[in-house]
């Protein structure tokens, strides 16, 4: 069954088209990541299934019914965690969960147990008395996923749960999110973290200019460029570095910076490596290291878009 | 049930926030405190008057005047007579006395120093009413000397000014004036914190969260409205039983119209905060209008002293104050039992209130989100 079906969805603001006719599908028990670069389209979608805003055209359908139509039904089944910390900080971490619990008309002593789980899950029943003030930003972001989990939605959109957040607190929601998974919730999860997407979604859609650009498992994704390969070069300094001038070279499909790095994709069937040293060699820079690397996701995503997913 | 949730949810919140209570609080109670105490002077009804010093020369040989001024030493003015090396007139002017009188076979003239108003227009209502009887006195003498023991038989006169208050009780003092103004122009501060009511959501980031539950808007803005209107009447009560109880202020006998005078007021406010946080640009600009608006509407509208009598331009302005009717409709109802001085302030109000929740509903349709 498809928790999410969406059908030619269209989003203008003005004349910029934000969402270009997309369609995709979220079958139940799935982790889908999406993945695309700031102003590609990702939150406008995302904001569209959670009611957020309306559309100019297509459908949105959350478990078979009419987000347009039975809007209060699709708002019940899903929880949104938004990118920004969206709690109260006047009110104790109890009082915000209950408070947002709340609004999806549980009650009483129901009401109470689902507060006292949802920050079990999240391992603040601890601090339940604190107020968020308190709290570091990886216990914050644990609060914001409480809030938007008590009423056991079907379907979770997770926006950048792990944004500016220390390594322990990051593992903890990656496993939370697994946790979720397997208490039976469908989630959607977006994230500039390549690495993460990798690592715990199931399904992964690329979106590009308000469309998707390739959609599957992340195993499908990669296989789209088993043509290419990676290579790591390690530089001391990256100032003297032209990277149109690499890309110039034969057989080079992309090229960008990550710190010391410069990572270049290139067509296997070309042996062009040779070149690219030389090209290192002429322009007088210090080499360090220099690594062949099998294609992740982060190399299916700049070759698809041309653009690195961290640096926008 | 989403309606309350959020209302309570405000209400709460609000009486957390201790920088919300000292406004609205405490900051009402000082300022009533220190104003009141300090302008005191400026309502009182009583004129405490310092003995009267004359000086006088007299140069008849009537006992007319002595008899004068044995009757007027009993009340506590005192005559002088001048010697040949004083100067009179000088004398007063420099202010040592509050009179100068010359009794002459021509008549009597006086001198009084202007800066002493009070005490030159006594003296002035008593020489007169002694002039006005030596004249009657010199009349009948003249057509019927044998009547004129019989036509002061009355005795002696001693009252020469009657004294009469009109409605001596009827006038607030200070602390009476100060309660209501200051009572006033806090309730329209309200309208500082109603402003932040959606924005804040917006700025916290909790209005796509509230969004995104299965609430409606409306209930969203509806329970926002209550629940600042139910905060924002709680303090506008604690500060009117606080200077009943505390400072004796007077809120006269008809406390349930007062408080429904107080009440428009406050879903004025409320509304005011509210639809101008619509139709302000950024987050920041609501406030700025309304502590604006807030500070003007209390200065036109007596909040920080008391305007007597605005003429022309003025008036105009302090018409323009919604401060200038609740008050005004306040102290009618207190002083005067006029419960008509109600129908506009009441009228003002509401109307206004309509008119910025109708700009708000209009706003929030047109808006993806809060």
């Amino acid at each position: 069954m498809n928790v999410l079906e969406i059908k030619n969805l269209t989003k203008k603001f003005g004349d910029f088209i934000a969402v270009d006719n997309m369609s995709l599908t979220v079958a139940e028990g799935e982790i889908f990541g999406f993945l695309g670069a700031n102003g590609a389209g990702k939150s406008t979608t995302i904001n569209m299934i959670a009611g957020l805003l309306r559309s100019n055209d297509g459908t949105i359908s959350i478990l078979g019914k009419n987000n347009a139509k039975q809007s209060r039904f699709a708002k019940m089944n899903i929880g949104m965690v938004p990118q920004d910390i969206a709690i109260y900080e006047d009110m104790t971490a109890y009082e915000n969960v209950k408070f947002f619990a709340g609004l999806y008309g549980l009650r009483g002593a129901e009401l109470n147990e689902r507060v006292v789980e949802a920050l079990e899950f999240v391992g603040l029943q601890d601090k339940h008395k604190s107020y968020p003030k308190s709290f570091s930003g990886g216990m914050k972001r644990r609060l914001n996923i409480a809030c938007a989990i008590a009423h056991r939605p079907k379907l979770i959109i997770m926006d950048e749960p792990t944004v500016g957040i220390d390594p322990q607190s990051r593992n903890y929601i990656l496993t939370s999110v697994r946790k979720l998974n397997e208490m039976g919730c469908t989630i959607i999860y977006t994230s500039h973290y390549m690495e993460e997407v990798e690592e715990i979604c199931s399904k992964i859609a690329i979106i590009d200019h308000g469309k998707i650009i390739a959609e599957g498992t992340k195993e499908q994704l990669k296989s789209i460029i088993t043509n290419t390969k990676d290579v790591w070069i390690e530089v001391k300094t990256t100032e003297k570095v032209n990277l149109a001038a690499i890309q110039d070279i034969n057989g080079v499909e992309a090229v960008s910076v990550d710190e010391n790095f410069i990572k270049i994709n290139s067509d296997t069937g070309v042996n062009n490596l040779n070149k690219i040293l030389e090209h290192f060699m002429n322009s007088h820079i210090e080499i360090r290291s220099l690594q062949e690397k099998a294609p992740n996701l982060e190399t299916v995503f700049l070759t698809l878009t041309g653009r690195n997913l961290r640096d926008q | 049930m989403n309606i309350i949730n959020m209302a309570w949810k405000g209400i709460k919140t609000d009486f957390r926030d201790i920088r919300t209570l000292f406004f609205m609080l405490a900051f009402p109670i000082i300022l009533m405190l220190v104003l009141g105490t300090a302008l005191s002077n400026a309502f009182t009804t009583t004129l405490p008057i310092d003995d009267i010093d004359v000086l006088y020369k007299d140069t008849t040989d009537g006992a007319a005047l002595q008899q004068f001024i044995q009757q007027a030493d009993q009340s506590g003015i005192e005559f002088k007579k001048v010697t040949i090396h004083t100067d009179g007139k000088k004398e007063v002017k420099q202010g040592k006395y509050t009179g100068y009188v010359e009794v002459t076979e021509e008549g009597v003239e006086l001198y009084v120093n202007s800066g002493d108003s009070i005490g030159g227009n006594i003296l002035q209502g008593m020489l007169s009413s002694y002039v006005d009887k030596y004249n009657i006195s010199s009349e009948i003498m003249k057509v019927a000397p044998d009547k004129l023991e019989q036509a002061f038989s009355g005795g002696k006169q001693t009252n020469f000014i009657k004294e009469t208050s009109v409605n001596p009780t009827k006038q607030p003092g200070s602390m009476d004036y100060y309660a209501i103004v200051i009572t006033s122009m806090i309730v329209l501060y309200g309208a500082m914190s109603s402003s932040s009511l959606i924005v804040g959501e917006r700025v916290r980031k909790t209005a796509d969260r509230l969004i995104a539950s299965p609430v409606r808007k409306s209930e969203i803005f509806i329970g926002k409205v209550l629940g600042s209107l139910v905060s924002n009447s709680l303090c506008v009560l604690l500060v009117v039983l606080f200077s009943k109880l505390f400072f004796k202020a007077n809120w006269g006998d008809h406390m349930g119209l007062v408080f429904l005078v107080l009440l428009a007021e406050v879903i004025f406010a409320v509304s005011l905060g509210i639809g101008v946080s619509f139709l302000a640009k950024t987050s920041a600009a609501p406030k700025v209008i309304i502590m604006l608006f807030v500070q003007l509407s209390s200065f036109f509208g007596g909040a920080y002293f008391k305007l007597e009598n605005p003429e022309g331009i003025f008036k105009f302005i302090t018409d323009l104050s919604p401060l200038t009717w609740i008050n005004s409709a306040l102290t009618k109802i207190i002083y005067a039992n006029d419960f008509s001085a109600a129908i506009p302030a009441l009228t003002i109000n509401l109307v206004g209130a309509i008119l910025f929740l109708l700009i708000s509903i209009v706003s929030l349709q047109r808006r993806e989100g809060l």
